[in-house]
């Protein structure tokens, strides 16, 4: 049986953890930093996770932004996202649909590297299951 | 015969010792947090909102169905407050809030309230939650997509899905020693293994789980996954591994030891345990989802009232 002083405990630890994550939520917003970490690329070929933190970074793989981004300029700190010129499907010859600029991208780039922690095969990037 | 262990009862009058549900529940509270604390002090502020509103709004679930349905306030008990705490240890801290609220929804009402309220629930409440949300909206659930704006000190990928996508070679980037203590991606307060396994270890010496289905599940796995490594080790993960990763130690020592939803017979208990351990490796090495925990304690949960039907012979009757 719990006293009734037990139960004011429980309405009082309630009210105060309801106001904290309340509060929390509206202060604290999980959003995507200016310069993302990771990114997951949703495909119907399986789910990539691209670490692009490690891939820019000085402490990683140090790529320049302009590697990638291919239409920015030296200095540039936003450069144009991939999805803005690459569409999703795209007829244009110039301009390859985003699955294709993606492909291109990374596996050329992984490809020039010659290294094992590239992978250049298709389960070595999409979430497959082995 | 001297030697014989006889049940000895003393006369009236009896003498209650204290113990109670509501001792149990805070205990289990407490043992917990070292593993809560953890994932607040890696996640920052995102944990400390999902864990506040998960707690808090469980317990408000309960104590809106104890007011509709005409019954007094069990919320003392702190069995709803419980439910909530683990319900927020297991989902990312990046899991937004009307996620929580239905979660802990599901938790209190559907998992629990509907089947008669505390000890009547068949499937452990959260459980049940997890295994709703996952199948409704996996992308919040999802630990790899989810902690994509979190930088971490380790790898952001969550070590069961490299094992799962990218097979063995994948996890050499994890360490054990790592692992343990909570280098990895995951539930708020299901990676720290060794806050884990120090509160697992207290609620088993203070008798508040039972260590045989707790061990038991975390032998079933070690015994499976070791099978699976022996018989090829470049497509299946070592034991240990299996035994630090994913939600296989909150799962021993907090979901798998639920009360109302598990077995009460010695033998049973051991089945329950060693079943669900096999379960979880099995559905992480050939199944769909790269962790198998959440899923294979629901379908021991299922089997659990046929496996108490193990019981001990009835004194004095004849076979």
């Amino acid at each position: 049986m719990v006293s009734k002083q037990q139960l004011q405990i429980v309405y009082g630890i309630t009210i105060a953890l309801l106001v904290i994550g309340v509060i929390a939520y509206a202060a604290a917003p999980v959003s995507a930093p200016d310069q993302p970490i990771r990114i997951m690329f949703k495909n119907v070929g399986g789910n990539v996770l691209f670490d692009h933190k490690t891939h820019t970074h000085d402490s990683g793989y140090g790529i320049s932004c302009l590697d990638c981004h291919h239409t920015s300029e030296e200095g540039e700190t936003q450069p144009e996202l991939c999805g803005d010129c690459h569409e999703s499907s795209s007829d244009d010859e110039d301009m390859p649909n985003r699955t294709d600029a993606f492909h291109i991208m990374c596996k050329n780039c992984h490809a020039d590297l010659e290294v094992v922690t590239a992978p250049v095969d298709c389960s070595g990037c999409h979430f497959t299951a082995n | 015969m001297l030697n014989q262990n006889k049940f000895v009862v003393s006369h009236a009058p009896f003498w209650h010792n204290g113990s109670s549900v509501t001792e149990r529940t805070y205990h289990t509270i407490l043992a917990a947090l070292p593993a809560v604390f953890f994932g607040i002090i890696q996640y920052g502020w995102p944990a400390i909102s999902v864990v506040s509103l998960s707690v808090s709004t469980a317990i408000l679930w309960e104590l809106l169905l104890n007011r509709f349905t005409k019954r007094p306030a069990t919320i003392g008990d702190g069995n709803a407050a419980l439910l909530g705490l683990i319900f927020g240890m297991m989902i990312p801290a990046a899991a937004p809030w009307w996620a929580v609220l239905t979660g802990t929804f599901i938790t209190v009402v559907i998992g629990k309230q509907i089947f008669g309220g505390i000890g009547g629930n068949v499937f452990h409440p959260v459980l049940v939650a997890l295994a709703i949300l996952k199948v409704s909206w996996g992308d919040f659930f999802d630990h790899d997509i989810a902690l994509v704006n979190f930088d971490l000190n380790f790898a952001g990928i969550h070590p069961l899905s490299a094992l799962k996508y990218y097979g063995v070679a994948a996890i050499d980037r994890f360490t054990i020693t790592g692992l343990l203590l909570g280098q990895q991606a995951g539930g708020i307060g299901a990676t720290f293994g060794l806050g884990l396994l120090l509160g697992g270890i207290y609620l088993m010496l203070r008798g508040f789980i039972r260590w045989e289905i707790a061990l038991t599940f975390l032998a079933g796995v070690f015994v499976t996954a070791s099978i699976f490594n022996l018989a090829d080790a470049s497509r299946f993960a070592g034991p240990v591994f299996h035994i630090v990763t994913g939600y296989t130690l909150i799962g021993a020592f907090f979901l798998a030891t639920e009360d109302s939803s598990s077995p009460v017979n010695f033998l049973p208990m051991l089945i329950y345990g060693f079943g669900g351990g096999i379960m979880t490796v099995l559905i992480r090495n050939i199944g769909v989802y790269p962790d198998g925990v959440i899923f294979a304690i629901l379908v021991m949960n299922l089997v659990h009232p046929l496996l108490d039907k193990i019981r001990p012979k009835a004194l004095g009757k004849e076979v």
